[in-house]
């Protein structure tokens, strides 16, 4: 019971980074239905920008204050923020009018660029994440810890879920948002600015991208130019599996991917973990498609 | 000017064409630089992974991400029997063992595209990428964990069988086969569920048999390719049929023009060759190549030859010109 | 108008959500007929035809052609036992040819399979010339046959009508589902529809249900017609009974319409 107990507690931690990231897959699906390949890389250069924070201006050393940490986020969430506009602006934008297949293809090409363009950048070779806080376990129930990095990806994730929330449902914006999303005709003629709005989601979709990378790389130190590949896959499927276009659902869906692939890693076989989300995609898609969450889109005959 | 070619019966044309082939692959092919070799041969395997996603792509407006799954079925299957049963058929028989091998790599890549298609294609647009995209995946992993075919270290020892006759035949074989496919009335069944799927149910056409005959269509000679990329390399494993893989593919059939035969054709045989040709700036190639990708997808988003067929092309340049 | 029905619908009802969309409907169709199905917007016309012809299953009642039970079979089986139709927004091939959107609509007459397809024999070389023979017949029924090579949108809106009516002409039909065909016509072409939709009825024996808002139109060729308002049939009868109909001139004065010069 303890080592389940613990499992989930480490599943929940790594549910909250999935969260975070399929945040971002599933705000650009529900306004665009565009399947954002390019977010993965997106997270990966929100790690790469922490690092560099901590690095050049010593933002969240151990010694800092919290206003140092809080500006490393900061850093990093307003620097992909920004990327995730100019992708939009420079690439997305043109795209649009074409054929979705296209827009997925552009993406996929926009990805390729990031993950190579950091391999000319960074280089090839993996680099470390300074240590800035030491990892503590403390101990909830007996045998089961959970440790204050764990905390960390928590504590944070929450407070940005929640944050997010505020903006969707208390903000004139986060109601613009909504309208666009279920039908982006109908919101511009009702005098939204939808080429705004469509911004204002890649902004944040890519801020919560990189927040998910800095807390990532705070606890799992080693950060390379190809690791929103995987990380990436797993929150999208975490995103369909949610229902793909709903915000609820890819919190929901990023929890579940987590706590699922910390179980089955730990109770079936670590060699499966990764194989996971790919079955759980299968599963969601053969039997509801539109996931726990989603809404069907009708077609009129 | 004359009819040429076209008077002549086709079996005739087919025959005459293969012996040019055999002897070419014999007696000139050794001559070749081995570098070019290569580079004909994969040119070759790619024009038939092309070809075959286009069918489904392309004509029948499926959105399939999965094709490398396809072509690791084949590629593999086609692999153990050469190594599993072959050797009981002895030597004399190798190139027996070979066509078998081939033929039991499309056939188990076909009954895999029967069994992902039937429930895939209830899915529509998106869904449907990600499904083949999943299960493009799930093959590679369960591929990797199977010892039998070499798990992580890779599936060795396969017999070097493929050379440049195997392959044009197969292209020749490939592009006649798809050519036909389409001008014909189950072409246009594709091309109706392609453009409107529910006036294509409601003009009589079974769209589901359609769509998930195309999967197995294009399955069987993603399968085929694989075989022959086996045995040319004489080595597989499965890094070489990961989602990239399977997104080369789309790229080549979307650059081609979804929809046009030749198209992928070029596309192919393009895209063979660039990595070649950007040898030269190593570190900047792929950066080159996404750059160029982009940029194709914005400025030319149909493609070099969007939905129409070389022969077409010229035929209209030469009216043109009258 | 003895006889057996040719299609009937039993107390048709089909829900979607929370919306009940049509409620227990009831009319028959018989051999021959030219039927006019109207009503103001929404009130569930193209619902019917869609349940007809298989795109929708009903949440009850029942479905008969031919006094066989068709209800929830799929739209390509219901086309193969004579049901066509066309749509509100004209639902061409855009890609394709206007002669091979008619040579899609033989589809299930074509007998050669795929390897006589692919090897090219002799009976599918036949069988092409046939079904390319007959689709240019009917399009030159329509006038369209000199437009045989062109694309199917690059036509004009009201020969992309008359074509949509050829291609469901192809499967041979018993019962032919018109939905819209006069929207967007100038009042010649109107008059030239009537005269083409009342000689293909003869030529080609068949019943005829057609949807439209067009009241000349409807009044000019429709034998019996009937009403739907809000998902229920609130009238049903020859042509002037139903206009003068007070039930009926209530449920279209409830909603402004375009076509009040009538």
């Amino acid at each position: 019971m303890q080592e389940f107990l613990q499992q989930i507690v480490n599943g929940v931690s790594w549910g909250g980074i999935y969260a975070l990231i399929a945040l971002g897959y599933t705000m650009v699906y529900g306004i665009l239905r565009l399947i954002n390949f390019a977010h993965g890389d997106v997270f990966m250069v929100g790690a790469y920008l922490g690092f560099y924070a901590v690095h050049w201006f010593g933002l969240g050393r151990a010694s800092g204050s919290a206003g140092s940490f809080l500006a490393l986020f900061a850093f990093a969430m307003i620097g992909c923020a920004l990327l995730g506009v100019v992708i939009e602006r420079s690439v997305y934008k043109p795209v649009r009018r074409h054929s979705r297949l296209n827009a997925l293809i552009t993406a996929i090409g926009v990805s390729l660029l990031l993950e190579n363009g950091a391999i000319l950048l960074f280089g090839p070779d993996p680099k470390f994440f300074p240590q800035v806080i030491e990892s503590r376990p403390m101990r909830i129930v007996s045998g089961v810890v959970v440790t204050n990095h764990q905390l960390l990806v928590l504590i944070a994730s929450c407070l940005l879920m929640v944050g997010l929330q505020a903006i969707i449902h208390r903000t004139k914006t986060g109601r613009a948002m909504r309208a666009v999303s279920f039908n982006r005709d109908a919101a511009s003629l009702m005098g939204i600015n939808v080429d705004r709005i469509i911004i204002f989601t890649f902004a944040i979709g890519s801020a919560l991208a990189a927040a998910a990378a800095v807390l990532v790389g705070l606890t799992n130190p080693k950060i390379e130019p190809l690791m929103g590949l995987l990380p990436g896959l797993k929150a999208f499927v975490a995103a369909v599996l949610g229902g793909i276009g709903s915000i609820p659902g890819a919190m929901i869906g990023g929890l579940l991917m987590g706590i699922a692939e910390t179980l089955v890693a730990g109770y079936v076989s670590s060699t499966l973990r990764d194989a996971i989300a790919f079955a759980l995609l299968i599963v969601i898609l053969l039997v509801k498609p539109t996931g726990l969450m989603g809404r069907a889109g009708d077609e009129k005959v | 000017m004359s009819r040429g070619l076209r008077s002549l019966p086709p079996t005739v044309v087919w025959i005459a064409g293969i012996v040019a082939l055999w002897l070419t692959d014999r007696y000139l092919a050794p001559e070749v630089n081995p570098y070019l070799m290569r580079i004909l041969i994969l040119s070759g395997i790619n024009i038939v992974l092309a070809v075959s996603l286009n069918l489904i792509n392309g004509h029948t407006g499926q959105f399939s991400l999965g094709h490398a799954g396809f072509m690791a079925v084949g590629g593999y299957s086609a692999a153990a029997f050469s190594v599993y049963a072959g050797p009981a058929l002895g030597d004399s028989l190798a190139t027996a063992s070979f066509v078998l091998a081939l033929l039991v790599g499309a056939g188990v890549a076909a009954v895999s595209g029967f069994l992902i298609g039937i429930p895939t294609l209830r899915l529509r647009g998106d869904y449907l990428a990600i499904a083949t995209l999943g299960f493009g995946e799930i093959i590679r992993v369960l591929i990797l964990n199977l010892d039998s075919l070499g798990g992580a270290r890779g599936f060795t020892n396969i017999p070097s069988h493929t050379n440049l006759f195997w392959v044009y035949l197969a292209v020749a074989g490939c592009v006649a086969f798809h050519a036909n496919l389409i001008a014909s009335r189950h072409g246009r069944a594709l091309l109706a569920i392609r453009d409107d799927e529910t006036a294509a149910e409601a003009m009589g056409v079974p769209t589901t048999r359609y769509k998930v005959g195309s999967f197995v269509i294009g399955a069987a000679f993603a399968g085929l390719a694989g075989g022959l990329f086996g045995h040319y390399l004489m080595y597989l494993h499965t890094n070489s049929f990961t989602f990239m893989k399977s997104f080369e593919i789309v790229i080549m059939v979307v650059l081609g023009g979804m929809g046009s035969i030749s198209g992928s054709i070029g596309a192919a045989i393009t895209l063979t060759i660039l990595p070649e040709a950007l040898r030269g700036v190593r570190e900047y190639r792929m950066v080159i190549y996404s750059l160029l990708l982009i940029v194709l997808m914005i400025l030319r988003p149909q493609g070099i030859f969007g939905t129409r067929e070389l022969p077409d092309l010229l035929r209209s340049w030469r009216r043109r010109s009258a | 108008m003895t006889g057996a029905a040719l299609l009937s619908l039993e107390k048709v009802s089909i829900r979607f959500g929370g919306l009940k969309a049509l409620a227990d409907v009831d009319f028959a169709l018989y051999p021959g007929e030219l039927v006019g199905l109207i009503g103001p917007n929404g009130a569930g016309k193209t619902t019917v035809f869609n349940l007809v012809t298989g795109v929708y299953r009903p949440t009850s009642g029942r479905i008969l052609f031919r006094s066989h039970p068709i209800a929830g079979r799929a739209p390509h089986a219901i086309a193969g036992l004579g049901i066509s139709r066309t749509f509100q927004n004209v639902r061409l091939f855009p890609r394709m040819s206007v002669l091979d959107n008619v040579r899609v609509g033989f589809h299930r007459e074509g007998r050669v399979g795929l390897f006589g397809s692919i090897l090219r024999t002799p009976r599918f070389h036949d069988e092409e010339t046939s079904l390319e023979t007959r689709a240019y017949e009917l399009l030159s029924i329509f006038s369209l046959d000199g437009f045989a090579g062109a694309n199917a949108t690059d036509l004009p809106y009201g020969h992309q009508r008359r074509l949509e009516i050829a291609r469901a002409l192809a499967l041979s039909p018993s019962l032919l589902l018109l939905d819209e065909p006069a929207a967007g016509m100038n009042p010649h072409e109107t008059e030239e529809l009537m005269a083409t939709i009342r000689r293909v009825r003869s030529r080609f024996d068949l019943t005829i249900l057609l949807v439209e808002h067009d009241m000349r139109f409807v009044m000019g060729i429709c034998e019996r017609i009937v009403v739907l308002d809000h998902g229920a049939k609130i009238g049903e009868g020859a042509p002037a009974a139903v206009k003068a109909d007070p039930k009926v001139i209530a449920a279209y004065l409830g909603e402004e319409t375009t076509d009040a010069a009538s």
